[in-house]
């Protein structure tokens, strides 16, 4: 099919050849899509992200991307493994990972540069990005000596300048505050909008419903144990909570104690 | 036990803010002086230049006008004087331990007598030739280290590796360079807060002994989390399309400032040489 991005094929992976992170996943990403993936702690919701973003590759199964087999060889060819990279772009979990530049912004322009974007282009992109997620006064600094909120913008705005067809996000909401939560939320609808497919594993339940389509949870095992539309997954309280996804909240009510699973999907931030 | 324990934060701590504050103090670099305001290029070549006739100068007193010309030019620069004269004189004991003080002496330095240092029957005969010898080396180091700190504290740390690619350096050194400054800057991170999370677990009391295994288990730590981390840097760097060979934006702009300063110092360097030249007849 034209439009299948990636389609995963019964794929392992283990770290060292001795940590299992991915258990026979199987996944069919679709151009335009929007994919959410939950799951608790060590569920190998990251590994997956990085399997997508070609970095790590799968040791039993098979990952196709664009309609090609994805493996070490192929990214040796430049020509292809440059298309790739600016086909696909992901923000990883950990900021300092992604940051390794002196200034900001020379760690945002960074992508586009490797990647023979012309330099007004560049700072074109790179202003718009600056606006969209307030982040000018900071062009200049250093992006170690960043808070991890304001880190995790930069690193966003790394990968957005790259304005790729397929956005990978791991966790982009961890802390952040509500309202740049928001702007977060709000752009990747927007880049979804332009035609652009978006991938994000995240924690916050509530956000899974405004940036999926499709939603895939993983287990403690490392496999999917389920997959549908947000609506169907958010109602299933015991699967959620069996993948620590929600906690049990008590509180005291005149002397009697009231147990109940707590989503917080009510006090949605909007606006 | 306390006195130890203290003792150990306290070197270790002191040790990380001074590495801190000497290495990545970008705050004098932010400052708006005569030296901020220049290309970093052509600040340091012209500093290249000052560094050199520091080296070859042979009369003291044109290097203590060279000297003196640093001292102010730091000045004009907003830099507080204390804090560049312990900056850049902390490097003299280094030196003049190992270079300096031997040389005082007639063994080293044959010469006229001028004090003898009675040192346990031994008679140390320092010499007018190794007493001028000796000064005029420590003030050489302590103009070029001087002028070199100078170059270092008023240019911003990226600016400076930017610069060094006009000299030829190869690209990818420069990014090493870059990327070993950052390492440093996470690794003295990961200590500080290491530090701290120990102490906030395990409380003040640590046992002297049981505080120096902890350090010591970190130190292993550190090195297979800093290798972990430099793996996944590097996949970062993959996802955004490098492959092998750095991109980096040349944004310099120069301005008839720059200009006239380089005028400055060839002129003020053709003179020193001539001076020099003419005092060594
Ligand atoms: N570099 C590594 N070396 C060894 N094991 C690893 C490594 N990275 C991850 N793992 C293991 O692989 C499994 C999956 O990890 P992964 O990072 O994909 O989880 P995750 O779902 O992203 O978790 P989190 O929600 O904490 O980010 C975990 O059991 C973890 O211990
Ligand atoms: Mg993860």
């Amino acid at each position: 099919m034209a439009n299948t991005i990636f389609e995963l094929k019964d794929v392992h992976f283990s770290y060292l050849g001795k940590y299992p992170a991915l258990r026979g996943i199987d996944i069919k990403i679709e151009k335009g899509q929007k994919i959410a993936v939950i799951g608790a702690n060590g569920s190998g919701k990251s590994t997956l992200l990085h399997m997508l973003d070609g970095l790590i590759f799968p040791e039993r199964g098979s990952i196709t991307a664009f309609g090609s087999a994805l493996n070490e060889d192929i990214f040796n060819d430049k020509v292809f493994s440059k298309d790739f990279r600016k086909k696909v772009g992901l923000v990883f979990q950990n900021p300092d990972v992604q940051l390794f530049c002196p200034t900001v912004k020379d760690d945002i322009i960074f992508g586009p540069l490797q990647l023979g974007i012309e330099e007004q282009e560049i700072e074109k992109r790179l202003e718009r990005l600056l606006a969209i997620l307030n982040i000018k006064d900071l062009v200049n600094r250093p992006p170690h000596q960043l808070s991890i909120g304001e880190k995790r913008k930069v690193a966003i705005a790394s990968t957005l300048i790259i304005e790729p067809e397929v956005l990978i996000l791991d966790e982009p909401t961890a802390g952040l505050d509500p309202l740049t939560t928001r702007h977060i939320i709000d752009l990747l609808i927007e880049e979804n909008i332009s035609g652009r497919t978006i991938i994000t594993s995240t924690h916050d339940l509530h956000i899974v419903e405004e940036i999926s389509d499709t939603v895939y949870v993983f287990s403690h095992n490392k496999q999917i144990v389920k997959s549908g539309e947000p609506d169907s997954i958010l109602k299933d309280a015991a699967l959620l909570q069996a993948n620590n996804l929600v906690h049990i909240h008590s509180h005291r009510h005149k002397d009697k104690i009231h147990i109940h699973s707590h989503i917080h999907l009510d006090h949605h931030a909007e606006g | 036990m306390l006195k130890n324990n203290n003792f150990i934060e306290r070197s270790i701590m002191g040790a990380l803010s001074f590495l801190k504050e000497s290495v990545f103090a970008d705050e004098y670099a932010l400052r708006k002086g005569l030296l901020q305001s220049l290309d970093p290029r052509i600040k340091a070549a012209t500093f290249l230049l000052f560094i050199i006739q520091a080296i070859l100068i042979k009369d003291i007193l044109i290097l203590l006008c060279l000297y003196a010309l640093c001292l102010s030019l730091a000045c004009l620069s907003k830099i507080n004087l204390g804090f560049f004269l312990k900056r850049t004189w902390i490097f003299i004991p280094l030196f003049s331990l190992f270079i300096a003080i031997p040389a005082l002496f007639s063994v080293f330095t044959p010469g006229e007598t001028l004090a003898v240092i009675d040192l346990l029957g031994f008679k140390l005969i320092i010499t007018r030739q190794g007493f001028f010898g000796a000064l005029l080396f420590v003030t050489r180091v302590i103009t070029s280290v001087s002028f070199a700190v100078l170059l270092s504290i008023t240019t911003k740390h990226f600016e400076l590796l930017k610069a060094l690619r006009i000299f030829k350096v190869p690209q990818i050194f420069v990014m090493i360079l870059g990327m070993c400054y950052r390492y440093i800057y996470l690794f003295m991170e990961i200590i500080e807060n290491t530090y701290t999370a120990i102490k906030s677990r395990v409380g003040l009391e640590v046992h002297y002994k049981r505080g120096q295994r902890i350090v010591a288990l970190n130190i292993a730590f550190l090195w297979y989390r800093s290798y972990r981390l430099n793996e996944e840097v590097y996949n970062a760097m993959l996802s955004r399309g490098y492959d092998g060979e750095p991109v980096i934006l040349h944004d310099f702009k120069t301005s008839a400032k720059d200009w006239l300063w380089l005028f400055f110092v060839i002129i003020l360097f053709m003179g020193l040489t001539y001076l020099g030249a003419k005092a060594r007849v």
